[in-house]
């Protein structure tokens, strides 16, 4: 009785146990299943979102490009080229007085793949004279430098990084970190008991954490999947991922996935994720050229990014990074003598002070809105899109440092408040449509607000040469030396009130010649030309330049009362500068799949919106401007013989000053402003053209040498009658006019046949 | 914002679906024996090249031509034009040419264009590259484009009648291609004026 009630009470026992087991068993598998789904979901699929990766254009090296040795030997610093008089590696060079060789980095460009090599790059007076390739001695006609990296499209959460192989990387790499992270890593399965438990007795001893026990294996789970949070249930998912992780990836999988996985740093909102992404960030070159100090200092970052920001608290990153060089000596990963001079190396941070990869963020906005007119945003985030951008690394660089350093100089001498001045600036190419640089703010690292893309300020006077333009392509009714009022004019607006603009100088000047008038940026004869041939002929005009906006044909247009962005204005000023040919702007050329494939090209497109003639005219108008009206002032900076053409603008009460302009390669608008709207004193002259002009200066500027359309004539002009002249009229001055449309008449000065004061003249001398 | 709309637009893609689809479809022009390849293979130059002109010569014409000057000024000799580009241009250009002819001929118009790109970021007023660029344009059947390129070579060739002549064939090819007979017709007569012109027998 008793015995067989032991007997069932022992198998219920037993089968409850055995129910347990299983159905815990059950749970176990199912928690297995469901965690081992996530990894493979993780680690296998789409295993990173790869940002899209923004290039500048490349430097092309060519015999009689205008470029010294000094020149070029910044260009390859900004690059992250460093000097090493053996070339032993890519991203090397060597540079004298006549002659820079390069160890060119391999780079696949958008037309092809382009492997290392080395040149000799001669220099003579003029520039760039001959360029040998070193690994063969023959000559080469062009050469492309590997481009900059000068930004990302990273997602909102922010999450950027570069990818590589486990290949490619220098072995010192994987190397150290295994010395300094995780020393049995290719022994242990996941776990390691023996580093688990050696962490405990350490942080038992110490009081406090001081010695993590994770392996790498580990330490990519929690990066992969888990936020800071550190609780015992997470410590345990972490363990079994990491044991099932290692049963289904070998060990260089894992290695490679956290070589680009592990957190290195923060840019603001950006998270640098990955040693690819790291060595750009940190040390501004790939990471291949990476020197044992710079790799022992991004592998003392992983204990602590921000704590051991080498940025912020370079003396702790360096007492870091000194440490993990002990370590890779005393494991043998590096001699005595390198460790020597590992050592004694500075951080070698890279200075552009935000992050190598993020210098120019008004650029990279401009690119990203022609990108979302085509793409999906995870398109950009995720694939790994490479994208070869129009942006010229010297053209930016002298747009904002010239920017930057004008503005406090201007504050200073007019005595305002320091920093109350605001500014934005476009440089484009004239015949292709390239963007070339652009600011958007005095402060050119600041990616918020862009000026040069979202603020639409009254262009003033900027429009004048669209009124003249409109009135030029009327060649009976005008030409350049049509005599137009000066004189009080009344307008009555569409809510009723009164509208008497007046020149800048509150003057009147009497009859002027319509040259002088662009030239002088009279208000009073454009407001009567303007309503000669319309408001709406005008508007027509500003669109067939380029002008997208809604601007109404009102009188107030012809005085520049119309808000556009220096973007635009300078898609409408190279039209003038192309002969009324326009090429929309562009900020891209290509787009490569992360693999180097090519996906889509921005082609060059022109089209002919503005007859060559009456353009002509107007540039020829344009370069009197600087010669001897408004813009005379650009002569302080630029030499004398240098053809350029361009146009002030300033609006009511010195709120905007403006200049835009072009030289034979380049059109550049520069305004400069105050966000809140209020006067500066400024005009176009004052503010904005030293900018341009020193912009132009430092970009070796090239004269224009005008084509003559043929449907336009040279007349040597009186200017005092605007009758034609010949060598009995002094101060005569050689005007071009539509073909056919030149005076006929001889003016009272000029010995031409059947003038009736000829023989006058000749009397009396 | 009229910046977004500035900023049209003028990619050459082919689909709106995924990029990877993109990539797959491009893959598969290319195994169809289409154009784009990734990987641009290095090019040795023949050691004699000839002169890097938009096209031959027409094959109908002596090759010893006495220009003569239209209408009338028939006695006249023609100013003398340069009639090749290697002519006018450095050596970083002519390379890029050379490159961009050998390209469009193995039927890869889109690398064409790339290189000639890179010649007029060189050269901007280069009309003998302007001059080839519309061809690229005409191979790649973007007609509007081919004509406007065309345009443009012409207004920056300061009279060449060379190379006028070779930019009304490309204009006449590109209207006709697009449907515009009258227009066709027209730069037709242009070119025919142009080569009676230039390939006449010279006046005894």
């Amino acid at each position: 009785m008793s015995r067989r009630r032991r007997r069932s009470l022992s198998i219920g026992l037993f089968s409850a146990l055995v129910v347990a087991l299983s159905v815990g068993l059950f749970a176990f598998s199912a928690y297995l299943i469901g965690l081992d789904r996530q990894i493979r979901a993780r680690f296998a699929g789409a295993r990173w979102a790869l940002p899209a990766q923004v290039y500048a254009a490349p430097l092309e090296l060519y015999a009689g490009l205008d470029l010294s040795a000094t020149e070029l030997v910044h260009e390859l610093g900004r690059l992250g080229y460093r000097e090493d008089p053996r070339l032993s590696g890519t991203g090397t060079y060597l540079g004298s007085r006549g002659r820079v060789d390069v160890h060119v980095r391999p780079f696949h460009f958008w037309d092809g793949f382009q492997p290392e090599h080395r040149l000799a790059v001669r220099f003579d007076s003029a520039g760039v004279s001959a360029i040998e390739r070193l690994d063969t001695g023959a000559q080469a006609d062009i050469v492309r430098l590997d481009p900059m990296l000068i930004g990302s499209i990273y997602p909102q959460h922010g999450e950027d990084r570069v990818l590589v192989k486990l290949g490619e990387v220098p072995p010192l790499l994987p190397d150290g970190l295994i010395a300094v992270e995780d020393r049995h890593f290719y022994e242990h399965f996941g776990v390691s008991p023996r580093a688990i438990s050696r962490a405990m007795l350490a942080n038992l001893r110490a009081g406090r954490v001081v010695q993590g026990g994770s392996t790498i294996t580990q330490q990519l789970i929690k990066n992969f999947f888990l936020s800071s949070r550190q609780t015992w249930g997470r410590k345990i998912n972490e363990a079994f991922m990491a044991l099932l992780l290692e049963r289904q990836y070998g060990k260089d999988e894992i290695l490679e996935a956290y070589l680009n996985e592990v957190h290195l740093g923060q840019d603001g909102s950006r998270a640098v994720h990955g040693f690819g992404l790291g060595a750009q960030f940190y040390f501004n070159k790939p990471l291949s050229e990476l020197q044992p100090q710079e790799i022992a200092l991004m592998v003392g970052l992983i204990r602590g990014p921000s704590y051991y920001n080498p940025r912020r608290h370079p003396e702790r990153a360096k007492q870091r990074r000194d440490l993990v060089l002990g370590v890779f000596r005393d494991e043998g990963l590096i001699d005595e003598a390198a460790y020597a001079r590992a050592v004694a190396a500075p951080l070698g941070i890279d200075g552009g002070g935000v992050g190598g990869v993020e210098r120019y963020p008004a650029f990279v906005e401009l690119v990203k809105r022609q990108l979302r007119g085509q793409y999906r945003e995870e398109d950009l985030t995720d694939e790994g899109l490479r994208i070869f951008t129009t942006l010229d690394p010297r053209a930016q660089e002298a747009l904002e440092r010239n920017i930057v350093e004008s503005l406090p100089e201007i504050e200073r001498a007019r005595k305002m408040e320091a920093g109350v001045l605001e500014a934005a600036g476009v440089i484009t190419s004239v015949d292709g449509g390239e963007v070339l640089a652009l600011v958007g703010g005095r402060d050119v690292r600041y990616s918020g607000f862009n000026r040069a893309l979202d603020s639409a300020r009254p262009i003033g006077s900027l429009v004048k040469p669209f009124v003249y333009l409109t009135a030029l392509e009327r060649p009976g009714e005008f030409d350049l030396v049509t005599m137009l009022p000066d004189e009080p004019v009344e307008l009555r607006m569409p809510h009723g009130q009164l509208w008497a603009p007046r020149n800048y100088d509150k003057a009147f000047h009497g009859p002027q010649p319509l040259y002088r008038a662009i030239a002088q940026s009279l208000n009073l004869p454009t407001v009567h030309v303007g309503l000669q041939v319309g408001a709406e002929h005008v508007l027509h005009t500003l669109r067939r330049a380029g002008y997208t906006g809604e601007a109404q044909p009102l009188p107030s247009l012809f005085l520049g009362a119309v808000g556009i962005a220096p973007l635009e204005v300078a898609q409408m000023y190279a039209t003038l500068a192309g002969g009324g040919f326009q090429a929309p702007l562009s900020a891209i050329r290509e787009v490569q799949t992360k693999d180097g494939a090519p996906l889509s090209r921005y082609p060059i497109q022109v089209k002919q919106t503005l007859p060559d003639g009456p353009v002509y005219l107007v540039d020829w108008a344009l370069r009197q401007v600087v010669l001897q009206g408004t813009g005379r002032g650009v002569y302080a900076s630029l030499p004398r013989g240098a053809a350029v053409a361009g146009k002030t603008g300033t609006t009511d009460d010195y709120r905007d000053s403006w200049f835009a302009g072009f030289s034979a390669d380049r059109v550049a608008v520069v305004w400069v402003g105050r966000d809140d709207n209020q006067p500066t004193g400024l005009s176009g002259s004052s503010g904005a053209l030293p900018i341009w002009s020193r912009v132009m200066r430092d970009l070796g500027v090239q004269g224009i040498e005008p084509i003559e359309p043929g449907s336009i004539e040279r007349v040597s002009v009186d200017p005092v009658s605007g009758l034609r002249a010949d060598e009995g009229c002094s101060g005569a001055i050689e005007v071009p006019f539509m073909r056919g449309w030149g005076p006929r008449t001889w003016a009272p000065c000029a010995n031409g046949p059947g003038n009736p004061l000829r023989w006058l003249r000749e009397i009396f001398g | 914002m009229p910046v977004r709309a500035l900023l049209y637009t003028s990619a050459v893609k082919t689909d709106k679906a995924t990029v990877c689809r993109i990539a797959a479809v491009l893959l598969l022009a290319a195994a169809a024996g289409g154009c784009a390849s990734s990987q641009g293979t290095h090019r040795v130059w023949p050691k004699d090249e000839q002169g890097v002109i938009g096209r031959p010569a027409p094959p109908v014409s002596p090759p010893v031509p006495q220009p003569v000057l239209p209408g009338v000024a028939g006695e006249e000799a023609l100013p003398e034009y340069p009639r090749t580009a290697d002519e006018v241009s450095s050596a970083a250009v002519t390379a890029l040419m050379r490159q961009a002819r050998a390209a469009l001929d193995s039927g890869k118009p889109d690398q064409a264009a790339a290189t000639l790109e890179r010649a007029l970021r060189i050269e901007p007023r280069n009309y003998f590259v302007w001059s080839m660029l519309g061809q690229v344009y005409l191979a790649q059947s973007n007609y509007s484009q081919a004509a406007s390129v065309a345009d443009k070579s012409n207004a920056l060739a300061r009279g060449n009648v060379y190379v006028e002549l070779e930019n009304w064939r490309t204009i006449a090819a590109a209207r006709r291609a697009s449907g515009d007979a009258a227009g066709a017709e027209m730069a037709q007569a242009r070119v025919a004026d142009l080569e009676r012109w230039l390939y006449a027998p010279s006046a005894p």
